[in-house]
């Protein structure tokens, strides 16, 4: 099992996967887009600017989604004091600050239209502009900082931290009244979109997950040859 | 049609806007991850045929990433 966790084992079948991503990755793409673009239908009340739906809603869910890993596996490294596990955060944490200012910056388009204002400070927009800083912080301790236990430390703290922020992101819409509407997807309960919609959104959120995944493992990738390389005096 | 995909009733701008910006910051962040494997690939695979050809031999049998990146590196040149 443990060998199977092997950084050159893991090497190994992270060539094997960036090929198969690689290898559908377009033609899902394409799908994705043609039933965002032109299948689905226009919304009854926002007509067809409810499209950037397709983009904004599956950028904040990755963003959300990556800080929330990032902050269990600072938990535990804490615990466990797994190197690899710091390899893996430092690896998803590009991704997700990408995707937290994609989600900020195509709410603030979407806003225009719908809400007659590009930016407000509104609990939900405002808590992900948290989140956006807390990547942002999490990502220069890691840079800058040039011990690199003492990066690991207070990366693993700030993810922590900002762990608190990811709930609020959440139910904001629900504990203060916000120009952003409610989520209209549960995981519990039924959702209040229609089956033409969900599909385009489900899809693209499917493709940016693979597309999150590509270079995950890309990054990943980058970190177990910069770590060989600081060990080849010792091979 | 071509029209109506393009305008969007109006919303073209907004619409065209937000999925030209994500598929831009994805295009730049793939770009931006793919040299950055590359460069290190390369560096590692210099390092390694720096060494004496014993030494070499030793690593390339000891670490099976050294032996990937080295036969990878050979196939791009």
């Amino acid at each position: 099992m443990f060998k199977i966790l092997n950084l050159s084992n893991i090497f190994f079948w992270i060539e094997k996967l960036i090929g198969f991503i690689n290898s559908i990755f377009f033609i899902l793409l394409l799908v994705a887009l043609s039933f965002a673009l032109i299948f689905s239908p226009p919304d009854y009340l926002q007509g067809d600017s409810v499209r950037i739906m397709y983009v904004h809603v599956p950028s904040a869910w990755i963003g959300l989604a990556a800080f929330s890993s990032i902050a269990i596996l600072s938990i535990c490294h804490f615990i466990f004091k797994i190197k690899n596990i710091k390899l893996i955060t430092k690896s998803i944490a590009p991704i997700g600050l990408m995707f937290t200012c994609l989600a900020l910056v195509t709410g603030s388009i979407w806003g225009q239209p719908t809400w007659g204002t590009w930016w407000a400070w509104d609990a939900r927009i405002t808590s992900m502009l948290i989140l956006a800083l807390f990547y942002i912080g999490f990502i220069s301790t890691q840079k800058f900082i040039l011990d690199e236990n003492k990066a690991n430390k207070i990366s693993s703290i700030i993810a922590i931290i900002g762990l608190i922020n990811i709930p609020i992101i959440k139910y904001s819409v629900e504990w203060w009244n916000t120009l952003h509407q409610p989520a209209s997807i549960k995981l519990t309960g039924e959702s209040s979109i229609h089956s033409s919609m969900l599909t385009p959104l489900l899809l693209m959120f499917f493709v940016l997950l693979l597309y999150c995944a590509l270079i995950f493992l890309m990054k990943y990738k980058t970190e177990i040859i910069r770590i060989k390389k600081k060990n080849l005096k010792r091979l | 049609m071509i029209q109506n995909i393009l305008s969007m009733s109006g919303y073209g701008l907004f619409v065209w806007g937000s999925f030209t910006i994500t598929f831009l910051a994805c295009g730049l962040l793939y770009y931006k991850t793919y040299k950055t494997l590359k460069k290190y690939e390369r560096d590692f695979a210099n390092e390694i045929n720096c060494l004496s050809a014993e030494r070499k031999k030793v690593v390339i049998k000891n670490s099976k990433v050294a032996s990937q990146v080295l036969s990878s590196f050979s196939e791009t040149i």
